[in-house]
């Protein structure tokens, strides 16, 4: 991990209610992959913070990395971003998502929250041929996918979380990612999974991964906010996220 | 520029730098360390270590604030003595003291911890916590247990009690005073609706822990240090404790916010920011500014 500066570059309203930022960024962080993230706050001329609100970082998922030092992160619209605006980023953060090797179905289930932090898997998956059906649960159905990959198969769930061929999506996916939204992530997590058990006698290891999405205030393993409870001991979101295995997890609190 | 930090006697502590982490904001041993250059700070405190393993707190951990944060992790730890396995090879590699941060859960527990850091020599203090509900019976057993210890014995008082509790305190034998916890408070997550109890940090906390740090340097005896914690996000911020008595500060979570401003302050306080060459880069002048290439911080993207 680095703390480095970078600069908004370009501005691009992609939907209703998101726009794209085009960030020119250090060269530590071009390399990054699907699952990865930076730490992000708003910096003046003279690289010091004016104001202490918001007084964390905001945690942003990179959507694309694109040539020349640039990637790019999904923000909402309503916030007011300049071209040139100034900004101190510390990442990578995490560890990259893990693929099956073989991976030609992928399901991508989205519950009250945008699904930003599972964008930057796309362009990998499809220029392997691998088909992609993304699932939008709760508030996330709101998210308006129009500029999202044409190749990506769009379902909307119901209040129950069930969709229309749910039994034959989940039983083809080789592989299933789930963001949820902070706040309640572990009771969601634990809707997503009784609906996954429901309808899978068998739901095997590294079939089912939870992308947790919460507000990192240190990211180096410092400060214990993201701990989570794994039956293999605790885990933290910062350090070994964000996707976990969500057969290893406790979802109990 | 030593700064001693406690009481002159055979276990007196020097820093480099007056200033060094607050429990709890950097971890157990190095975790900072590509963020942070160390050799600039004056100590390393480590997070709250209790004798037992302690699990995380159920519920929510964390609430924004307009401009701070509720914090409520529960302390986790894994217990001292696993601590010690797991980073007694860390510490020795940290090239500044490392102090250890013991919350103060008994008087036999602590003394038992008193025990087993005194046969670590890569532990150059103990920093011990105590309760915000604590009275001054039981803050005088527990300090008086833990100054069994040869070590130099740091106690970081409650915010609300300092001043009550630091005459027991410092007759149980504390060799300096950590003044202080930060306060502890209730908001609301908006995530789930619900109250949550936890510790509040932000730049207001500073104004309240300053006059705090003020009036404890007036009643306790002039041989008894003081170091000053609470809502440090700034040089400025530091300076203004040591003119109201304090030895040394603790920077709390300002290093999560951004992280070289620990650095900065200690730059800053240990003398080592000293002029600026016209044609430094932003870099040299501002650590704050960050590992970014140096190209690129003279607008060569």
């Amino acid at each position: 991990m680095k703390d480095t500066q970078a600069y908004i570059e370009r501005i691009r309203r992609v939907s209703r209610d998101y726009q794209r930022l085009e960030l020119a960024v250090d060269k530590s962080l071009s390399s990054m992959h699907a699952g990865q993230a930076i730490l992000a706050r708003r910096i003046e001329k003279d690289y010091d913070i004016q104001h202490w609100n918001p007084y964390l970082r905001e945690l942003w998922f990179p959507v694309d990395i694109l040539n020349r030092n640039i990637i790019v992160v999904e923000r909402p619209a309503a916030i007011n971003y300049q071209p040139g605006q100034l900004l101190s980023l510390l990442g990578p953060i995490g560890k990259p998502f893990k693929f099956r090797r073989k991976l030609r179905n992928v399901l991508l289930i989205v519950y009250d929250s945008p699904p930003t932090s599972l964008l930057l898997m796309l362009p990998a998956l499809l220029s392997k041929d691998a088909s992609v059906t993304m699932v939008l649960m709760g508030a996330s159905r709101d998210y308006d996918t129009e500029h999202l990959p044409k190749e990506i198969e769009i379902a909307h769930a119901e209040d129950d979380l069930s969709w229309q061929d749910m039994v034959m999506t989940l039983g083809w996916a080789d592989q299933v990612f789930v963001a949820v939204g902070p706040g309640k992530e572990l009771h969601n997590f634990a809707d997503v999974m009784r609906l996954v058990r429901q309808r899978r006698n068998d739901v095997p290891a590294n079939y089912i991964f939870g992308v947790f999405q919460r507000q990192l205030p240190c990211a180096v393993g410092a400060c214990y906010v993201c701990m989570l409870r794994a039956k293999d001991g605790a885990k933290l979101q910062c350090l070994d996220g964000p996707a976990f295995d969500l057969t290893t997890l406790h979802l109990g609190n | 520029m030593a700064v001693e930090i406690t009481r002159p006697g055979k276990t007196s502590l020097l820093l480099s730098t007056p200033v060094m982490p607050a429990a709890g904001t950097v971890g157990f041993g190095d975790n900072y360390r590509r963020l942070v250059d160390y050799e600039k700070l004056g100590a390393i405190v480590t997070n709250p270590v209790t004798i037992e393993r302690w699990n995380p707190a159920s519920g929510t951990r964390l609430v924004p604030l307009p401009g701070g944060i509720l914090v409520h992790t529960g302390l986790p730890n894994p217990g001292l003595r696993r601590v010690i396995q797991r980073y007694r090879q860390t510490w020795r590699k940290i090239p500044i003291p490392v102090l250890l941060h013991l919350v103060g859960t008994g008087a036999p527990q602590v003394k038992q911890a008193a025990k087993m850091l005194d046969e670590l020599d890569m532990i150059a203090g103990i920093e011990l916590g105590l309760d915000d509900d604590i009275d001054e019976d039981e803050a005088f057993r527990l300090v008086s247990a833990a100054a069994n210890s040869e070590k130099p014995l740091l106690v970081r008082l409650p915010f609300y009690e300092a001043q009550q509790l630091a005459p027991a305190v410092v007759e149980a034998g504390a060799d300096a005073l950590v003044a202080c916890a930060a306060p502890r408070g209730t908001a609301r997550d908006a995530h789930t609706g619900r109250l949550v109890s936890g510790r509040i940090y932000g730049p207001l906390v500073k104004p309240l822990a300053l006059r705090i740090v003020g009036r404890l340097r007036r009643r306790v005896p002039e041989e008894i240090p003081i170091i000053g914690a609470g809502g440090i996000h700034s040089p400025l911020d530091a300076r203004d404790y040591l003119e109201a008595g304090a030895v040394a500060v603790q920077v709390d979570t300002a290093t999560w916010a951004q992280p070289k401003m620990l650095e900065r302050i200690a730059r800053d306080l240990g003398g080592w920011i000293a002029t600026r060459r016209k044609d430094a880069l932003l870099d040299e002048w501002h650590p704050d500014m960050s590992q970014t290439e140096a190209a690129q911080g003279r607008g060569q993207f």
